[in-house]
């Protein structure tokens, strides 16, 4: 979707307004951990297939940071890097989107899960919690 | 009882936690050239801090959003990243600055080369911010920093003669040994050195890490409100004191040792103790703030997780980025650059880049699907709409000022 247009979507009553409601909010896991934020959102036919001009469309999914750089810079990134979370996996629109899956499921995650594994949970007391004390 | 205790920590440690490098040595240049004449810029700044503090404090204990993912949703992701861009690199500066604040005041203490204390402030500073919980951190920088009243103090030691200090504050004109678009310069310096854009970084992260909700709304305004003026009369205190000894004397501050000189001259060695402390943990405190502010900020226009109450393995990204920010500052200082010249070019990028974060706030505060019944009121709209001018004037004026005065010299 381009950055200019105005995608309007009925939640419950509640009308969505989707650069202002959407764009650039915080998404949060089941858990209430930050996953990504909304920098993009696919829209598509009902049936799943290409959106057709002038036919009713539905958001799809919400499109993670690689696309930041081309939303800010111009251009498309391949759909191979896209990081996507599924629509359906949306449980809450509010000030934050809240999501019905924990973030260690989602593919946006990787490179959250890459810094884990490779390098911050490697340090010592790298998974010590802090609020137990030290 | 124990509620009235946690107001008073809370207080106490805003007072402390306010003074950083910044405000140490800006005062202190200032006070030594222009005596107390610019002390009403730091009665603005401090008002101003106190209503942005607040707000965004207010912001995120109502809404749980940090100040940076406010100005993502409100700026968008081109204007939010200029934000981004100019507000790391600002904060990466004021981090530099810190680090070397705390090696020039421990090479004070121990006469041992700066340079050797660089990794062991940094290695420290890392260290707390990896193990230490929150609010310990917080209430032991805060309270360490409270050291600092030994400036007030050495000002009464020091027995000046009062009225000629208020003649030098108000009314309020250039000395007329030195040019007004120096003077302007150096208001410009000072404002930004109390407005700091990190402060509101960290203190509506803090909100959010500390778990507050609306109920804390009381706490947080008596915190700002009491404790924040109560810092800003430390930071008139070091102008003061430089406006004593070195101006008469005419010795223009360039080194931490001419800033505490007052202090050595006014209290002997004790005090001179006791202020050295206060600096360590005062620049400590706010090199803590710097790097989780470098940390804060990238997290939450990019949406990672972070803050220092989850697991360093549950926040990944954001601990990489304070320990790469870190690195960076250390990398920066082992240039033998000198930290006191980091600090002044700091405050005056501050001041450039205030606009792009304050705007946003305002906005928020005012947005009912944020804010329910919290929105602004109407007196704190009118102020927040007189201090955006102010802000955008001072960063307008920031750049050609620095070039026309050769930053001040």
């Amino acid at each position: 979707m381009s950055d200019e247009r105005h995608e309007r979507e009925v939640v419950g009553t509640r009308v969505v307004d989707a650069r202002l409601h959407l764009l650039s909010r915080q998404v949060l896991d089941v858990d209430g951990e930050p996953v990504t934020t909304v920098d993009d959102l696919e829209v598509r036919a009902p049936d799943g297939g290409e959106a057709v001009p002038g036919e009713e469309a539905w958001v799809s999914a919400i499109v993670g940071w690689p696309v930041l750089v081309t939303r800010v810079l111009g251009g498309h990134p391949p759909r191979a890097r896209r990081a996507e979370v599924a629509w359906s996996d949306v449980g809450h629109v509010g000030t934050a989107v809240e999501l019905t899956v924990t973030a260690d499921t989602l593919d946006v995650g990787w490179t959250e899960r890459w810094v884990r594994d490779h390098v911050v949970g490697r340090i010592p007391g790298g998974r010590h919690d802090p609020e137990a004390g030290s | 009882m124990k509620k009235l205790l946690g107001v008073a920590l809370g207080i106490l440690t805003a007072i402390g936690g306010f003074v950083d490098i910044g405000d140490l040595v800006t005062n202190a240049v200032v006070g030594s050239r222009f005596g107390l004449s610019l002390v009403w810029v730091v009665l603005v700044g401090v008002v101003g801090i106190c209503l942005f503090a607040s707000m965004s404090g207010r912001v995120a204990a109502v809404s749980g959003r940090a100040t940076f993912e406010i100005v993502r949703e409100r700026l968008g992701p081109r204007a939010a990243g200029a934000n981004l861009a100019a507000s790391f690199a600002i904060n990466l500066l004021t981090l530099t600055a810190e680090v070397g604040g705390i090696a020039l005041a421990l090479h004070l203490a121990s006469s041992v080369e700066p340079r050797l204390w660089i990794p062991v402030a940094a290695l420290a500073v890392w260290l707390v911010l990896w193990r230490v919980k929150f609010d310990v951190m917080e209430n032991v920088a805060g309270l360490m920093g409270l050291l600092l009243v030994g400036f007030a103090v050495a000002l009464f030691l020091l027995g000046p003669d009062w009225g000629e200090l208020v003649r030098q504050a108000v009314p309020p004109s250039p000395p007329a040994t030195e040019h007004v678009a120096t003077y302007w310069y150096y208001a410009v310096a000072l404002f930004g050195a109390a407005m700091t854009p990190y402060e509101v970084f960290f203190f509506s992260s803090g909100a959010v890490e500390e778990g507050w909700t609306a109920k804390d709304l009381a706490q947080n305004r008596v915190n700002v409100l009491v404790g924040f003026p109560l810092g800003g009369l430390l930071s008139v205190a070091i102008a003061a004191c430089a406006a004593v000894v070195l101006l008469p004397a005419g010795i223009e501050v360039s080194s931490l040792s001419q800033i505490v000189l007052p202090v050595a001259q006014a209290g002997g060695t004790l005090l001179l103790a006791v202020v050295i402390v206060g600096i360590v943990a005062a620049t400590f405190g706010a090199a803590l703030e710097t790097a989780l502010s470098s940390g804060y900020t990238l997290a939450q226009y990019l949406g990672w997780s972070w803050g220092k109450f989850r697991r360093p393995a549950r926040a990944a990204r954001f601990h990489l980025s304070m320990i790469v920010a870190l690195l960076l500052a250390v990398g920066i200082l082992m240039t033998s650059v000198d930290p006191i010249q980091v600090t002044e070019m700091s405050v005056v990028f501050s001041a450039v880049a205030l606009p792009l974060t304050y705007v946003p706030i305002l906005l928020v505060a005012n947005d009912p699907e944020y804010m329910g019944e919290h929105v602004n009121g109407r007196v704190v709209n009118a102020l927040g709409t007189v201090y955006l001018v102010v802000v955008c004037v001072a960063a307008v004026a920031a750049i050609p000022l620095m070039i026309a005065t050769g930053a001040g010299s």
